[in-house]
């Protein structure tokens, strides 16, 4: 089952790939770099995917106390900061040539660093408890709480960047109807949230080896 | 013992070891006037500069005095062996929580008022224009602040390494807060109105509602052990 | 409009390395645990062994018929390559 989640998700990753370069345009304003686009916010949706599924695995363990949870919640968030990381870093390196700067407080990237810093959180007070079953509880109670912080942190970054200034930063590039942008795009989307799949599926499998070995 | 009773007493047992100590409520203040010397230090006598950044400066100031003192919610407990008695108190273990919350709030709202009125006195600022609205910021904000640090204390308390780990897991789920109540007191000191800042209150109003809801369901699962 | 191509290979080529990287990681860390699973589960067959031999890793006693008491099969054994063929 692991496997053949890994051989979707390179089938589909190469599809995409094929598709940023062979289907989609160059893009009229932003020139070649807009393709960037089509990696970035996969990127980042994979990335509040991933939380989420922290979020729910970590409910549910704190609900039903079963090991198979908390490994869920340990791997989406292992996972998850991997490509939060790399959601950020392709934002900004699409931002370098595109606004000039490597790096500017806009709602959409703040909002993302916030995220991976509290991944970054999560990650070091698992490493930091010893016994498992402690550290299963606590993190599952950052993990909820924040989760719940997310969508504050949202509004909260959005209207501190928009309110005095033109929303256009938030808008995502350039969805207004073609076709030939949109299906990259999407098939992209799609690949990574495979990738995913597997990636976490493997990992958690790994921390069960890990516990079974300790055992 | 009502679920009331029993929070009053754990406020109560704080406020009463703070009182005969005055450990941590000395060294907070001293600690609030140190920060106003290394803020006007670190960011020079310019007037003008000053008045920019205030708001921000002021919450700096209420955030780290408040990571100090929220750090060592549970110090008592813990340098005393009396984290078992935690662990074993009967009934809701919430009520341990709202306790340790109250007394938490009191102890920043005398650390905060202090800090005010020294920056009042630094700085220069006329603070009878941010009036009625300034102490609903400020509560909101400190609020926000308690309800999930008091909760993260009592995760971080048996780590060995929670000096650094309670301010990290702490401070970005505070940015909304601190988001919130910088924007707010800077119109407030400009002289607009509550109500222009209105979306402000509101986040900052449901974001201690998420927090103090979710810390009276999560306290539990911490005190397991 | 400049096209930027070097952005664009940077950004792409990151995020395959890392990702690369991070399933290379777990792919080799999942064979390092079952490798050694694999040791001890064939070191496990014997049920009889006690004490001294549980530090070693090795599959001396279903091999030979000797007590594990005798100390010359302990110290022929732990560089014995063919001692990795599980004998279950």
């Amino acid at each position: 089952m692991v496997r053949a989640l890994g051989w979707l998700s390179a089938v589909a990753l190469a599809l995409g790939l094929v598709m940023a370069f062979g289907v989609a345009p160059r893009e009229s304003t932003q020139g070649n770099v807009q393709r960037i686009m089509y990696v970035h916010p996969p990127l980042a949706w994979v990335a509040y995917l991933a939380f989420g599924v922290v979020a729910v695995a970590s409910i549910v363990y704190l609900a039903r106390r079963r090991a198979g949870a908390d490994r869920l919640a340990h791997a989406s968030a292992e996972v998850g900061v991997v490509f939060t990381g790399l959601a950020i870093a392709t934002g900004s390196i699409w931002g370098k040539p595109t606004w000039g700067t490597w790096w500017t407080w806009d709602a959409r990237l703040t909002s993302v660093a916030i995220l991976f810093v509290m991944y970054l959180g999560y990650l070091l007070l698992r490493g930091t408890i010893e016994d498992g079953e402690r550290a299963a509880r606590y993190c599952a109670v950052l993990g909820i709480i924040a989760a719940l912080d997310m969508p504050l942190v949202h509004f909260s970054v959005y209207w501190w960047r928009t309110l005095h200034q033109p929303p256009s930063l938030m808008k995502p590039g350039g969805f207004s109807g073609s076709a030939t942008i949109l299906w990259p795009l999407l098939v992209n989307l799609a690949a990574f949230t495979v990738l995913y799949a597997y990636l976490v599926a493997k990992r958690a499998r790994l921390l069960r080896a890990e516990t079974e070995a300790l055992a | 013992m009502s679920y009331a009773r029993r929070a009053f007493v754990v406020a109560w047992k704080d406020l009463l070891v703070e009182r005969r100590s005055k450990e941590t409520l000395n060294a907070l203040l001293f600690f609030a006037l140190l920060l106003l010397f290394v803020f006007q230090f670190a960011l020079g006598p310019d007037r003008e500069r000053l008045a920019g950044v205030l708001p921000g400066v002021l919450w700096l100031g209420f955030i780290l005095s408040g990571l100090l003192a929220l750090g060592r919610t549970f110090l008592v407990e813990r340098e005393h062996d009396c984290w078992e008695g935690l662990l074993l108190a009967p009934g809701d273990k919430s009520a341990i929580y709202v306790g340790k919350l109250a007394g938490n709030l009191a102890l920043m709202a005398v650390v905060e008022t202090l800090v005010l009125g020294l920056f009042v006195i630094f700085f220069d600022i006329d603070l009878a224009r941010a009036f009625p609205g300034l102490p609903v910021v400020v509560a909101l904000g400190t609020i926000g602040l308690a309800a999930v640090g008091t909760l993260f204390a009592a995760m971080t308390a048996h780590i060995r390494a929670r000096e650094v780990l309670f301010p990290v897991l702490l401070l970005p789920v505070q940015v909304p807060v601190l988001l919130g109540t910088v924007k707010a007191t800077e119109a407030l000191l400009l002289g607009e109105s509550l109500a222009s800042v209105a979306h402000w209150i509101k986040l900052l109003a449901a974001a201690d509602v998420v927090y103090i809801v979710a810390g009276l369901l999560l306290f539990d699962v911490i005190l397991e052990g | 409009m400049p096209d930027n191509w070097g952005f664009v290979a940077a950004a792409y080529g990151l995020t395959a390395a890392v990702l690369l990287l991070y399933w290379r990681r777990l792919v080799r860390k999942e064979k390092e645990l079952t490798a050694g699973k694999r040791i001890r589960h064939g070191h496990n067959q014997p049920p009889s062994d006690s004490a001294p031999s549980v530090a070693e890793r090795s599959h001396q006693p279903s091999r030979t018929a000797h007590p594990r008491l005798d100390p010359d099969t302990k110290s022929s054994l732990p560089t014995n390559p063919t001692s990795r063929a599980p004998q279950s």
